[in-house]
């Protein structure tokens, strides 16, 4: 038998016959006709009919073999033999495979993760195409990392898997710093910081902001004791509680040093938003303005910061569009600001292209609600501006414009008004200061007459403020040394305070005791409390040295104050142990009012008469203190 | 990118902040006011504290998630702002 070599394969040389282009062009007849047929196998049948020629003698040749093959076992015609088959020599044969990598992989499922898997479909398995993907596709879960793994191997070899991973930890390397950049442009980033800085700022101003919130102050327990501090606590805790005000803390930035503070405002939604206009005063050239907008919540930076054209002289917040700012400046113009937008030019209204605008510094401005609009539900607010050329406007935003609505001018060119404050509950009637000293009361409705005035003052009127508590009491203060109390339908003053010989700059009414009241002249703070006394003021707190104390403000809702000076600073003191009596009404002043007019009335005419004349300052307060001790005698 | 630069440095320069880091997810610091140990520390140790406050979170509410972690200790205080995209990590000292 030939042996086959299956492994060695002979190589025919074939001789191709060259394919001419005639010869492919040629037409060749093909014949298809059946073969004859090819036998490839023929196995007769060993089946006889019964009813074929030769069935008889196949049947008796059956029948004699069955019978041999029975007497088989003891004929001696038939020997059993057995047959053995050769096994061929066997050969091994060796195939080698590669191995199969087992890798165990586990994972703990927790409820957010089948959460994940059934919310958010999209995440992908990650591949390292391309840098930009390398953030964000690698943050699997770990049942689609499982899977990853999983399917990382059915497709790649160990060493490729391997591989694989070599690249990955290389291409991160590379990417951290496009990471950080892309981490430092995203806004998320930019609120975590701000949550953080407050944060932060918190756990420094702890005691302060607490102390502020009317909580009470909890020292730390892990704080480290000073030695120093122990002797004080006990100073305070011995010596009688007399009314102060303690400093808390100061709204300063590098931005806003510098200039001084003119105006002040509260947002009327949020009370924790202070607004402050800065402005340089007094020298020539017109610096621009700045309007911060502090939070309470960090005391360190200004939430937003705000680029006037020129310095800023008031400022006030809308009640119906709490984030809209009104600002006044020094150039006549008027801006209204959206603050939540954090963009710099975030003025969408101003009144520079306006053909009515005021020429003068605009000293004061307000929203007040006074009409009810078409559908009769909301009120219309309206921004009302008193400026120094001598005309109250009242302007009226539509459009995205501001559009001046009617001009109440009560005051002619001669006379520049430098304050205004309407009625607490009427808001159709309202205050204003001039420069000469007087005040007039105005109506809305009646822009040609005044409906009083009142005369007491000889120098510029700084502010004038209703009462918030006391219907028709309001106070006034002016350059001439004085703050005087005014009750609605008396001409004359019902009292009148003086206590250093500087002018009063500011005055505000605190809106939690309808007796106390505030001043600010130049060189200090002063707290009045007409239950107390009428002569001197309850709290005195003198300014730092070199600085000039400006403007001031009432928080609402706790009993803190906030001073603005011309360095820039709001300083933010809260009052202590101010023990005001009834606070409801100034009923206790009321009479002493009364009874101190109808003295007033039924003295002598000559000291009525010097009583009003310049430079007589020191002489109405000997008048105050005899009626005083008069009334007390009583 | 100048006004989170500013803001980043305000809070370097506040009272008590002994350091900044921000660590990226797979907890490699691509940013640090500290010196390497220090960071490298922080940032691993960390890393597995918010995954499991983050878990722990999520655990009781899936639709809840973890936004900031203040831990509070005898000598200083760990403050951490985690995000899917990175953390940040601000220790500062308050009695300072």
């Amino acid at each position: 038998m030939p042996v086959n070599f299956p492994d060695v394969q002979g190589k025919r040389d074939t001789v191709k016959e060259q394919v001419t282009e005639d010869m492919l062009k040629e037409v060749i007849d093909l014949y298809i006709s059946e073969t004859d047929s090819i036998s490839l196998l023929d196995i007769p049948s060993t089946f006889v009919s019964v009813d074929a020629d030769d069935a008889e003698p196949i049947m008796e040749r059956n029948n004699q073999y069955a019978e041999a093959c029975r007497s088989r076992m003891d004929n001696d015609k038939y020997v059993d033999q057995s047959v053995q088959t050769l096994n061929g020599a066997t050969k091994n044969k060796q195939v080698q495979s590669d191995s199969i990598v087992m890798v165990d992989k586990a994972t703990t499922v927790t409820s957010w993760d089948v959460y994940d898997s059934l919310i958010s479909p999209d995440v992908s398995v990650g591949s390292t195409d391309s840098t930009g993907n390398n953030a964000s596709g690698w943050v699997l879960s770990p049942v689609m990392s499982l899977l990853a793994c999983i399917i990382l191997l059915c497709f790649s070899s160990a060493s490729a898997a391997s591989s694989l991973k070599e690249v990955e930890a290389l291409g991160n390397s590379l990417n951290a710093e496009s990471d950080l950049q892309l981490i430092m442009l995203s806004e998320k980033f930019q609120h975590c910081l701000l949550v953080m800085e407050r944060s932060i700022l918190g756990n420094i101003f702890q005691p302060q902001l607490a102390a502020y919130r009317q909580l009470p102050v909890i020292e730390d327990p892990e704080s480290p004791v000073k030695p120093g501090m122990g002797e004080q606590r006990e100073e305070d805790a011995e010596s009688p509680r007399s009314p102060a005000v303690v400093r808390l803390w100061a709204f300063s930035c590098e931005l806003s040093r510098g200039s001084s503070v003119s105006s002040m405002a509260w947002n009327k939604k949020n009370p924790d938003l202070l607004a402050v206009g800065y402005g340089e005063f007094g020298s020539s050239n017109q610096k621009p303005g700045l309007v911060c907008c502090w939070s309470l919540k960090n005391p360190t930076w200004p939430e937003r910061v705000i680029r006037c054209d020129s310095a800023v002289t008031s400022l006030d917040f809308s009640s119906n569009n709490p984030s809209q700012l009104a600002v006044g400046m020094q150039d006549g113009s008027i801006a209204i600001y959206n603050v939540k937008s954090r963009d710099n030019k975030a003025c969408f209204i101003s009144s520079s292209g306006c053909p009515n605008r005021h020429l003068d510094p605009v000293w004061q401005l307000r929203w007040t609600q006074q009409e009810l609009s078409l559908t009769g539900e909301e009120k219309v607010e309206s921004l009302f501006s008193v400026a120094a050329d001598g005309r109250i406007s009242k302007w009226f935003v539509s459009n995205n414009d501001l559009m001046k609505l009617k001009k109440k001018s009560v005051l002619s060119a001669l006379t520049p008004g430098l304050c205004f404050d309407f009625h607490p509950t009427d808001a159709s009637v309202y205050l204003v200061g001039t420069w000469e000293g007087l005040i007039h009361k105005c109506s809305c409705s009646n822009s040609q007459q005044f409906l009083e005035t009142f005369k007491k003052h000889f120098c510029p009127v700084n502010h004038v403020t209703w009462s918030p508590l006391s219907p028709d009491v309001f106070l006034s203060c002016s350059a001439d040394w004085t703050i005087q109390l005014w009750k609605q339908d008396h001409h004359k003053p019902v009292l009148g305070f003086t206590s250093t010989q500087r002018t009063v700059c500011d005055i505000k009414w605190s809106p939690k005791w309808a007796t106390v009241f505030g001043a600010v002249n130049e060189g200090q703070l002063e707290i009045w409390d007409l239950n107390s006394s009428i002569l001197d003021p309850v709290i005195v707190q003198p300014a730092a040295a070199g600085v000039k104390m400006n403007s001031l403000l009432f928080a609402p809702q706790t009993d803190c104050v906030l001073v603005g000076d011309s360095d820039g600073q709001v300083t933010v003191y809260q009052l202590r142990n101010l023990c005001v009596g009834d606070s409801s009404q100034v009923t206790l002043k009321g009479k002493v009012a009364f009874s101190m007019q109808r003295l007033l009335l039924a003295w002598p005419v000559e000291a009525k008469c010097s009583g009003c004349q310049l430079g007589t300052a020191g002489k109405i307060n000997e008048w105050i203190n005899e009626l005083c001790k008069y009334i007390k005698n009583k | 990118m100048a006004e989170v630069e500013e803001t980043l440095k305000r809070i370097q320069s506040q009272n008590g902040v002994q350091g900044i880091i921000i660590v990226n997810t797979e907890g490699i610091p691509i940013k640090t006011t500290l010196d390497n140990a220090s960071t490298v520390q922080y940032a691993g140790l960390i890393h597995q504290l918010v995954m499991k406050a983050r878990s722990t979170v999520r655990d009781i509410d899936p639709q809840n998630d973890l936004t900031f972690l203040r831990v509070r200790s005898k000598k200083n205080e760990i403050m951490i702002a985690p995000d899917k995209d990175y953390f940040l990590i601000v220790i500062q000292n308050p009695s300072d």
